[in-house]
């Protein structure tokens, strides 16, 4: 079953998923642990938290009907404040704390550990960085926080785990730099965009899938944004539909 | 931090079968009580503190009140615990950001709370903050309005009998159902009372354009004490000219902490001629929901009206008594559609919950 339902992602890749101020990603990285944690039979998932605290991972798990103290505690689950363990420069006296291959490392060990301790036989591993913006917008410069992102995925795709990577987009129009570089290494881009005519109680936004450099040919069905599909976010998670069918149109 | 429990229920329902006799048809139906169990597994209590309330949208975070009922409705009934409000006041000759501030401040000091204030001259704006017309008077000024009501109601205006039941037409929220004190522009907060808690440690100012460090030292400091009472941060004109020299980056960093809500209300006087009652525009970026992937705002907000349809559009206006956010309406001429707006509804549930700190910012 895939972890994103109603889109059909393969396992081992980088995704891109893109969002902004009107519309927030957050139902895709929700969703995307709760199925990774019910359908497998190991599940392995590292947490790398910029901008949310652990316990708001927890209260929309529980909505799922998932315990994440338990996979927590199991060693499935790896929970990882990045800022409580690297800070950029100036912002604290030990300089040596202000390189994110800290972190790298840790995603590493993480899934050598998870790997070994469950024998030859593993699951693809997912690892969530939410949200790669924030590093920069804090004073990572540019080029560390793009190092950063390549050398993650390396670690991923070497131990053959999926990455999702989050980005806010402040202005969809001009691009910028690290969303232009993230586009380079990413194998599909999912972009979470508000609806152009404003808010509405009835759509939440619309969601577009889009291939990466790295994305093999006419492996997926892609959705262009022309053809995006809505979606209408409830405490649940997101009801998806094709434009044009939701409650108040039909 | 408050861990969670799942509640599962549980539904058991057994219905045993007919038995048909010679004579009579004995229907029996044994009904086991349709029994719901819930599993009650590590459950914890929240802690409801003064001045606080449990949120509609989740019972397991608490929200509090801005100070301005009108407000507390976009936000989706108050502001929730651990998370900010970032108020985007574009027009620096206008000063509507530090009023809404005052509100905050005036709310956490009426509330019992714990005030840190931020800012050029945090003592002065501490004691020029609003507060109740006096003492006596609370219920009468939470009542009286003459702002906005006409001068003689007890006069019977004969209207077409289809339209006599019709309520009045609104475009703001009333202050009955929340939390909010009936603060008057007009009145001042007593100078002992500042005194006091300025004495006591329960208000704490510290004064911008010092080193960044230092003032982020001085917050955790506030925040790290022991207390049973909710805390507010208070940050005015965050990063304006009295701030020194402050990187965006210092900037994020400071507000970076907490998650949040960003407001922008923009003050432009070229719309005065558009919109005569109002005094600015407000639009809402993000709204906070630190427990809820649909936010509570867009849900439980009368104002913003997306329960069914479209957001409407938000405008404010000062009165000589209150500030108040409400729906912006082209006039008759312009032909608006009927549009009412209904009281919220907020129920009080039963609860849980987590840190206790809200901070309020202003950023120009």
């Amino acid at each position: 079953m895939p972890y994103f339902s109603p889109f059909d992602l393969p396992e081992s890749i980088l995704l891109l998923i893109t969002d902004s101020l009107a519309a927030p990603g957050d139902f895709v990285l929700h969703r995307c642990l709760a199925n990774h944690l019910k359908d497998k039979k190991t599940p392995r998932v590292t947490i790398l938290s910029v901008s949310e605290g652990i316990a708001k991972w927890k209260a929309l798990a529980s909505k799922s009907n998932i315990n994440l103290q338990q996979h927590l505690d199991s060693g499935a689950l790896e929970f990882v404040d990045v800022l409580a363990d690297v800070q950029p420069n100036g912002f604290q006296n030990n300089e040596n704390n202000s390189d994110l291959k800290i972190i790298v490392e840790r995603v590493r060990g993480f899934l050598e550990r998870s790997s070994r301790e469950q024998g030859g036989d593993t699951q693809p591993a997912m690892v969530i960085l939410d949200d790669i913006t924030m590093l920069e917008w804090i004073g990572f410069p540019l080029i560390d926080v793009a190092r950063f992102a390549r050398a993650l995925r390396a670690v991923c795709s070497k131990a053959n785990a999926t990455l999702l990577v989050r980005h806010h987009i402040l202005a969809p129009d001009e691009p910028d730099d690290l969303f232009r570089r993230l586009l380079q290494i990413c194998t599909y881009h999912l972009e979470v965009r508000a609806l152009a005519s404003g808010r509405s109680g009835n759509v939440s936004g619309e969601v577009a899938l889009h291939p990466g450099f790295s994305a093999p040919p006419n492996t997926i069905k892609l959705v262009p944004r022309s053809a995006a599909l809505q979606y209408r976010l409830t405490d649940a998670g997101p009801d998806f539909f094709a434009k044009g069918t939701s409650q108040v149109v039909l | 931090m408050t861990s969670l429990s799942c509640e599962l229920f549980e539904q058991t329902q057994d219905i045993e079968g007919m038995e048909v006799g010679t004579r009579t048809l004995e229907r029996s139906h044994r009904h086991k009580m349709s029994s719901f169990k819930r599993k009650a597994t590590g459950k914890q209590t929240l802690t409801v503190y003064p001045g606080t309330r449990i949120s509609p949208a989740s019972n397991l975070s608490l929200i509090t009140s801005t100070g301005i009922s009108s407000l507390d409705d976009i936000l989706g009934g108050g502001l929730p615990l651990t998370c900010s409000l970032v108020f985007g006041a574009p027009d620096i000759h206008s000063s509507y950001g530090d009023l809404i501030q005052k509100y905050f401040v005036a709310q956490g000091l009426g509330n019992g709370h714990r005030v840190c204030v931020v800012g050029e001259d945090a003592e002065k704006f501490v004691r020029d903050i609003m507060w109740f017309p006096k003492a006596q008077e609370l219920q009468r000024a939470a009542e009286s309005d003459d702002d906005d009501k006409p001068a003689n109601q007890d006069e019977k205006v004969k209207i077409a009998w289809r339209y006599e039941k019709m309520k009045q037409f609104q475009t703001t929220v009333g202050s009955q159902d929340g939390d909010c004190l009936p603060f008057e522009l007009a009145s001042r907060v007593p100078k002992e009372m500042i005194d006091d808690g300025l004495k006591s440690q329960r208000i704490r100012v510290v004064n911008a354009g010092t080193n960044m460090f230092d003032i982020l030292g001085e917050i955790s400091r506030f925040l790290e004490a022991e207390t049973k009472e909710a805390t507010r941060i208070c940050i005015a004109g965050l990063g304006s000219a009295g701030w020194g020299d402050v990187s965006p980056q210092v900037c994020e960093r400071i507000v970076k902490r907490e998650t949040g809500l960003t407001d922008r209300n923009a003050a432009n006087p070229g719309l005065a001629s558009i919109f005569p009652s109002h005094h600015g525009l407000v639009s809402v970026q993000r709204v906070p929901s630190p427990q809820t992937q649909s936010a509570p705002s867009e849900r439980f907000s009368t104002l913003r009206g997306l329960g069914s349809s479209g957001e409407n559009n938000l405008g404010f206006k000062c009165t000589r008594k209150r500030l108040v956010f409400e729906t912006v309406h082209l006039d008759i001429e312009g032909g608006t559609g009927e549009r009412r707006t209904k009281e919220s509804n907020e129920g009080a549930r039963k609860v849980k919950t987590s840190r206790k700190k809200v901070v309020f910012e202003n950023d120009f």
